[in-house]
């Protein structure tokens, strides 16, 4: 973020506590030093609010990032964001752009309870007009926001609270990650398993060392980075080769994120798929704060593991 | 009339006078024990409390005051997630609410809800809420139920200063004093919305007059003060029960912790928490009572002890408790039963 509103002044940072308080979890650290409350700017507990200002702002020539202290917290903006900042380009005849990027914790933490743990991906996902993007890494993090920043549309950028403190090799120079494009995280003949964002880290890499290491299973691991446009192509070309896979996700199941994925490869794939294609994601519950129950609400390494061996009858 | 003590002047207290009082004193020193025992069992090693956790030390009138008024079975109150000391003072088992903190089957909520979602339906505790300012239309929601089945009951709904930055306040304000319906409002103002004070959130730094559009009676009233909350919120209530509609109050209060447990409190001196510290609630109510001589040295030590007990054991309990059965998350989705699948 430092870097891009060095580089464009008309790209500035609001928020609940970006400012003062240094960000809610210290993601906007110094920033208020370095450029000044003009530009890091502290907003009132105001979702709504704060979310038009930045639509309005970003459709007569400004690059707002707001920042969501949750992305659970957008569901009392939703307005702005669904009606608003993804319908001004379509409605106004491309008259007006709106290059704004809504960033903030997605997904489940930890005993966050069930109104601040929403996986709102597929919320965004379905509405023509955004952009989704999610990273599973630092690099990603980084290359991915610049990229979005520079949009000219507006982008979910999706984090995770339990992502904020990995860390990783990330380049000091400026590079970006193309939006769009899925990453072939780890090329293999068996099966090919797709994930991203906060499942990818937290349990999906682990599965996948456990069906290379301990199953002999050959793993592809595609990590989709972005979830609108979704890079149908190279998750078509992938199941081609290896004829079987699974996706995973911490969306609930019915009307899931995965399902979606599901659906566009399914019928390029048809004749390739030598199983059914397997979908692991959440129990359909609200999240329970007990942390037992919130871990047996998700998807686990072990429930992923026996996903994908009996997709490949092993 | 009693003798007059001659080895030190604090008047002499008789046995049932004054219970009332005391009963409040001892309920706020509870709620600050729970608070702080709270505190220690989340920051050990080893922590047993998971999750975001709000305490409630310093802004105990509020609670206890409403509830000294509160009509058990006919009111309700709905509030925020900072809602372990409403729940106390409106008579919530402290093994069920430290239960509910550990997640523990024994909790309030079955340990589902946690530290933000403690609900007692029999008493008419309509929760806490997480997501800031999205209870406020709750609140007239049940406020309108009352009026609708003419109850005669009023519902006290609270939220914090940063809520009322939520369009939701002008929405439902607007609609209650439209309709008329018995509810009460109330900003427990502790100055701070995480670590955005008040100044820097709210345009009118003077809150009550937030509710000048409404057409509804509104004031700022001193939160630290029980007897003042227990006027205020009688006088509000009556209204709501004579059918005259909602008022909107302002109880200026102060927290001692953090917003929640991972809060530096950069954002505050260390002279404006001395400051604080001189208005405790607690310790102003203690020394109203002692003057009015109905407090000794005695019960109010004993009363300590006892409270500091009473929360030991809800740990102590806490703590054997067993979890929820994993298959109990299936559990409370829904009312109905429908042949349906997990
Ligand atoms: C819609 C929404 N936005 C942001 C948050 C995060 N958040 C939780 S509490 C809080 C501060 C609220 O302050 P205030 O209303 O004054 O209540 P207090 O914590 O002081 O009791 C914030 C920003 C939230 N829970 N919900
Ligand atoms: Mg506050």
């Amino acid at each position: 973020m430092t870097e891009e509103m060095e580089r464009d002044e008309n790209v500035f940072l609001m928020g609940e506590e970006v400012a003062e308080y240094n960000g809610a979890y210290k993601v906007s650290e110094g920033m208020l030093d370095r450029f000044g409350p003009k530009r890091v700017i502290d907003t009132p507990i105001s979702e709504a609010g704060f979310a038009g200002l930045g639509i309005g702002a970003a459709t007569v020539g400004l690059r707002p990032i707001i920042e969501f202290m949750s992305w659970s917290f957008t569901l009392v903006c939703l307005d702005q964001i669904v009606n608003n900042a993804a319908n001004i380009r379509y409605m106004s005849g491309g008259q007006f752009k709106v290059p704004i990027t809504f960033r903030g914790g997605n997904g489940i933490a930890h005993q966050l309870g069930a109104t601040h743990s929403h996986r709102v991906e597929t919320i965004y996902t379905r509405i023509p007009g955004l952009t989704v993007v999610t990273p599973s890494t630092p690099y990603e993090a980084k290359g991915l926001l610049k990229t979005s920043i520079r949009s000219d549309d507006p982008v979910i950028f999706l984090e995770n609270e339990k992502m904020l403190n990995d860390a990783g090799d990330v380049p000091e120079e400026d590079y970006t990650i193309p939006i769009g494009v899925a990453n072939i995280e780890r090329p293999g003949n068996d099966i090919t398993i797709i994930s991203y964002g906060r499942p990818l880290q937290r349990v999906v890499r682990h599965a996948v060392q456990a069906l290379v290491n301990d199953h002999g299973i050959d793993v592809e691991l595609i990590d989709v980075r972005t979830l609108r446009p979704l890079d149908k192509n190279t998750l078509i070309e992938s199941v081609k080769k290896t004829n079987r896979c699974v996706i995973v996700d911490e969306d609930y199941g019915y009307c899931g994120m995965g399902a979606g994925i599901l659906h566009q490869i399914q019928k390029p794939c048809f004749d390739y798929l030598d199983a059914p294609i397997e979908y692991v994601h959440s129990d359909e519950i609200p999240v329970p704060f007990n942390h037992f129950l919130e871990e047996a609400m998700m998807p686990s390494v072990d429930r992923i593991v026996a996903a994908a061996r009996d997709v490949c009858y092993r | 009339m009693s003798v007059a003590n001659h080895v030190d002047h604090a008047p002499v207290v008789s046995e049932s006078k004054g219970q009332a009082e005391r009963d409040r004193l001892r309920m706020m020193m509870l709620i600050r024990r729970f608070e702080e025992r709270t505190y220690q069992e989340y920051t050990k090693p080893g922590q047993k409390i998971g999750g975001f956790c709000h305490l409630y030390s310093g802004q105990e009138a509020v609670a206890v005051g409403i509830a000294s008024i509160f009509q058990k079975g006919k009111d309700y109150l709905i509030n925020a997630y900072r809602c372990h000391g409403h729940s106390l003072a409106l008579g919530m088992d402290p093994r069920a609410a430290m239960a509910e903190l550990f997640g523990k089957a024994t909790g309030c909520s079955k340990g589902k809800g946690g530290s933000m979602h403690f609900f007692q339906a029999e008493v008419g505790n309509l929760g806490g809420h997480g997501i800031v300012g999205g209870h406020i239309p709750l609140g007239l929601g049940t406020a309108f139920a009352q009026m609708y089945k003419k109850t005669g009951g009023v519902t006290f709904c609270l939220f914090g200063d940063g809520a009322i930055n939520q369009g939701t306040f002008n929405e439902a304000l607007n609609m209650a004093s439209l309709y008329k319906v018995p509810a009460i409002f109330i900003v427990e103002n502790n100055g701070v919305a995480m670590g955005t004070q008040v100044a820097r959130a709210s345009a009118e730094p003077e809150l009550a007059k937030r509710a000048s559009g409404y057409h509804m009676p509104y004031r700022a009233i001193d939160g630290n003060d029980i007897d003042t909350v227990i006027a205020e919120m009688n006088e509000a209530a009556q209204r709501g029960r004579r059918g005259e509609g909602p008022t909107f109050l302002v109880a200026n209060t102060y927290r001692f912790r953090g917003h929640s447990m991972s809060d530096a409190m950069k954002y505050r001196s260390k002279e404006e928490m001395e400051q604080a510290k001189l208005r405790d609630p607690i310790s102003l109510y203690e020394i109203r009572l002692r003057e009015k001589g109905l407090l000794t040295d005695e019960q109010a030590d004993a009363m300590e002890e006892e409270v500091a007990e009473v929360v030991a054991d809800a740990v102590r309990q806490a703590d054997v408790d067993p979890h929820p059965m994993l298959e109990d998350r299936f559990n409370d989705v829904l009312a109905e039963q429908y042949p349906l699948q997990k």
